[in-house]
């Protein structure tokens, strides 16, 4: 597995294929490196990670080259924030459910965000793990090899627990 | 009416997170799904809940949704007329 570019965000610090691209946190990034995707603010925080994670990525990748690649991601919280925010709005006796956290009450929506920003429709799957099992994470990636030629895979972890407390480690790979 | 136009844009803005929108940003008779603001289906759905809960106006025919949240103007008008609070 040959790894084509990599990324870390943590709320303090940005590295971009082994370079400090920023200090910004998650909100920050967007408005620096991407600005034209409104629908952004519209996500809750773990596909916002993701989505942020995956533009600095991807910049330079062509559009033939996106189009038949794989997006599998992992974390350990799942969605847990979103789900506590939504559960809020339905507590109440006379609640008011919100549609607009409803649809993120699932971690792998962030691959779906991804995927349509990108015009990506190779597979796409995220894993809910105890920990950053590496062999785990890379059997799982190997074996997409065993069942479809994507172009590269987009793939890590993306874990978002609160705006103190949020890692991506995302990579690009090929076989 | 302007003052219930101007409402509705800060609620929008609000339950929509349409960051770094202002009401002035938003043009009252402009579309308010496709072009204008771009919003989308699920947007559509917080708007009912929104209408539900700040006018307590439920929404019993779908059919009626297309015409009411044509534009800011449209919402307007039909809470205006409709309101329960």
């Amino acid at each position: 597995m040959k790894t084509i570019a990599e990324i870390s965000i943590t709320p303090n610090r940005t590295i971009l294929n082994g370079d400090t691209i920023s200090t910004a946190n998650i909100a920050g990034l967007y408005r620096e490196f991407v600005g034209d995707y409104p629908k952004f603010f519209k996500m809750d925080s773990l596909c916002k990670l993701g989505f942020i994670g995956s533009e600095l990525l991807l910049k330079g990748i062509n559009a033939e080259e996106k189009e038949n690649a794989a997006i599998i991601l992992f974390n350990r919280n799942g969605s847990l924030i979103t789900d506590r925010n939504y559960q809020k709005t339905i507590t109440d006796d006379n609640y008011f459910p919100s549609p607009a956290l409803f649809v993120y009450t699932l971690a792998n929506i962030v691959t779906g965000e991804i995927a349509i920003r990108n015009k990506i429709y190779g597979e796409s799957s995220f894993y809910v793990l105890n920990n950053q099992d590496m062999d785990l994470m890379n059997d799982i990636i190997n074996n997409t090899y065993l069942t479809s030629s994507p172009t590269f895979i987009l793939t890590g972890w993306v874990d978002f627990d609160d705006e103190h407390n949020y890692e991506a480690k995302l990579k690009l790979v090929t076989k | 009416m302007d003052n219930l136009i101007l409402q509705l844009k800060n609620q929008i803005i609000e339950v929509l997170n349409l960051e770094d929108m202002t009401p002035e940003d938003i043009d009252a008779e402009a579309p308010l799904f496709g072009d204008g603001l771009g919003l989308d289906s699920i947007d559509a759905l917080e708007l009912i809940v929104l209408l539900e809960r700040e006018y307590g106006i439920k929404l019993s025919n779908p059919a009626e949704g297309k015409q009411i949240f044509k534009s800011i103007a449209s919402i307007a008008d039909y809470v205006s007329k409709n309101r329960k609070k």
